[in-house]
């Protein structure tokens, strides 16, 4: 299973947006999906991520589902969020 | 507070964030009532910065990141809460070549925001510093609070510069970070950072 964040839109910063994108994906694309599967998260397109959305999305994600992977995350606000998690969100992946 | 002539920027959010809650200018072009004004000014700065093609496209994204985190603080933290006039203040000036954007809310800014959840604190200065370098929440029970962290360690890293103010605990971060505390006292927060 892979999910496009940009389809969520290219720049993602808020919380409310990043929580509004989770209840999103639990409705209409993680709903009924087996624990184990793998789960892709694409950032191929997403121009500005920040913490706050990340940690609303990603951070959920990574504790629901044991194999999550993360593809195309050479945009720095993407491995800057991804840095950011690991040291204060307790994000393992 | 002092202010040169270049300084006409962070002078017009000093006066928006200082003066009597009935002075507020409501209709100045960088106020932004709601979160969604924010986010769409936002969108707008960033689009603008690309087109102008003076600073690199990375760099952009970074600092739309910065600044998102800091503008959606004012929202976050004070929803509900504020003392007076809500929203927050957001303007970008380039010039030859410098980027400057002020952020500035009239919240209850960050000694009182952190005191829930760190009781012990004395001081802004010491909620400043704990703010920008500890891992807490603002919003315990929330697991949450890591913008200004993320604020933090790319301003940095790509050597600009960050004047954040609270109170009177004002923070000056470039390469390294030192917290003062100043005469003067900040209604919320004021933030400049300058590229």
């Amino acid at each position: 299973m892979k999910i496009e964040l940009k389809k969520f839109g290219e720049m993602l910063i808020s919380r409310p947006s990043g929580r509004e994108a989770y209840l999103a994906m639990s409705a209409y694309i993680l709903k009924g999906i087996d624990k184990n599967e793998i789960i892709e998260l694409d950032f191929d397109g997403v121009k500005v991520l920040t913490p706050s959305w990340a940690d609303e999305v990603i951070t959920k994600i990574a504790k629901e589902f044991k194999n999550v992977k993360l593809i195309n995350i050479e945009n720095p606000t993407a491995q800057a969020t991804l840095r950011t998690l690991r040291e204060y969100s307790d994000l393992k992946i | 507070m002092n202010f040169t002539q270049n300084d006409v920027a962070e002078k017009i959010a000093y006066e928006w964030i200082s003066t009597k809650q009935e002075n507020v200018d409501v209709k100045s072009e960088y106020y932004c009532q709601t979160r969604d004004i924010f986010q769409a000014k936002l969108g707008k700065m960033t689009m603008e910065l690309l087109r102008n093609n003076s600073i690199v496209e990375n760099d952009i994204y970074i600092i739309s990141a910065i600044a998102g985190e800091i503008g959606n603080n004012s929202f976050d933290h004070n929803l509900g809460n504020w003392p007076d006039v809500a929203g927050a203040f957001f303007g970008y000036f380039f010039e030859n070549g410098k980027l400057k954007i002020i952020l500035a809310d009239r919240g209850r800014g960050i000694l009182i925001t952190l005191k829930k959840a760190k009781p012990e604190l004395k001081n802004d200065a010491e909620a400043l510093k704990t703010a920008f370098t500890e891992k807490i929440s603002g919003r315990t029970p929330e697991n949450r609070g890591n913008g200004l962290k993320f604020v933090r360690e790319n301003v940095e890293d790509k050597k600009m510069h960050l004047i954040f103010i609270s109170g009177n605990g004002k923070m000056e971060l470039n390469e390294k970070m030192e917290i003062k505390e100043i005469t003067e006292n900040i209604r919320g927060c004021l933030a400049i950072l300058s590229i």
